[in-house]
């Protein structure tokens, strides 16, 4: 029987992870996955909840979310491969356009 | 033997929970964006097992589609494409990586600030068990897909549409965005 604080661990260390890898990593495909992570981790909740309240509704939302995460990927790999033409690099540390 | 098999169908969820907790370690940490990509899948596929062992098995099945099918073969390509032409520089980091990393402590400990008497308190050992009286209607347990989908087109019918406007401008934005400068 898995108990719900199990499950909460487990999001939160993965939630953990995926903010972390925002933060400390230069790499902009590495930083896009670790937004998948946290979507997921955010996922895992759903489910667990929906599993705690005997409802479906967490379930349906987390195909939702599933969904909007695919949507995220196309357009976030989309603006890598665009950012790869214009700079010549995928490193975010490189990309100061913005900087006078 | 048997012991053993059920000990680990028992504790099904807590396997694939610390394995996909490995597996994003192992793609944050990593150097070369392949392995994050391969840490990804692994993480991935391992976060499916969880939902099979949540019974949530229409999830589990659409997650290993999606993910493990789509989505990382996305970014391989991506990478194949990026990263391959060029080798990437000694930092893996950012500059402010040290900043990063204390901020992520910071906030860990006031995760555990807070939620302390949740996690660690008597209340928390709460097992998750489906409520009959509230499954039985949709037969949650017999039958994920239907009712995974009644709850969809039912009661978030809306969500539902709007999800399928978002990925159809997110397909234009895409190809706007990932196409040549000259028409």
């Amino acid at each position: 029987m898995v108990s719900l604080n199990a499950v909460l661990l487990i999001s939160f260390g993965l939630f953990s992870i995926g903010i972390a890898g925002v933060l400390i990593r230069r790499n902009a495909l590495v930083i896009l996955m670790c937004v998948e992570l946290m979507l997921n981790a955010a996922n895992l909740n759903f489910i667990a909840f929906a599993r705690h309240s005997g409802s479906v509704s967490g379930q349906a939302f987390a195909l939702l979310v599933m969904g909007f995460a695919a949507a995220e990927v196309a357009v976030g790999l989309a603006l890598v491969v665009a950012l790869y033409r214009k700079r010549d690099t995928v490193q975010v540390d490189d990309i100061n356009l913005l900087k006078g | 033997m048997e012991h053993l098999l059920e000990t680990i169908g028992r504790n099904m969820f807590a396997i694939f929970g610390v394995l996909s907790l490995c597996g994003a370690a192992f793609m944050v940490a990593s150097r070369s964006a392949i392995h994050s990509v391969l840490g990804f899948l692994f993480t991935m596929l391992c976060i499916a097992g969880c939902f099979l062992a949540l019974e949530a098995e229409f999830l589990g099945m659409a997650q290993i589609l999606v993910y493990a099918g789509g989505i990382v073969v996305l970014f391989l390509f991506v990478v194949m494409l990026v990263e391959m032409s060029k080798k990437s520089g000694p930092e893996v980091f950012q500059l402010q990586s040290r900043y990063a990393v204390a901020a992520v402590l910071i906030g860990a400990a006031a995760f555990v600030g807070v939620f302390r008497k949740v996690i660690f308190g008597s209340a928390s050992a709460e097992a998750l068990v489906l409520r009959p009286e509230l499954a039985q209607g949709l037969n949650v347990a017999k039958q994920n897909a239907q009712a995974v989908s009644r709850g969809l087109f039912a009661d978030y019918l809306l969500p539902f549409e709007i999800l399928s406007v978002i990925l159809l401008v997110a397909l234009v934005g895409a190809v706007v965005l990932a196409k040549t400068e000259r028409v």
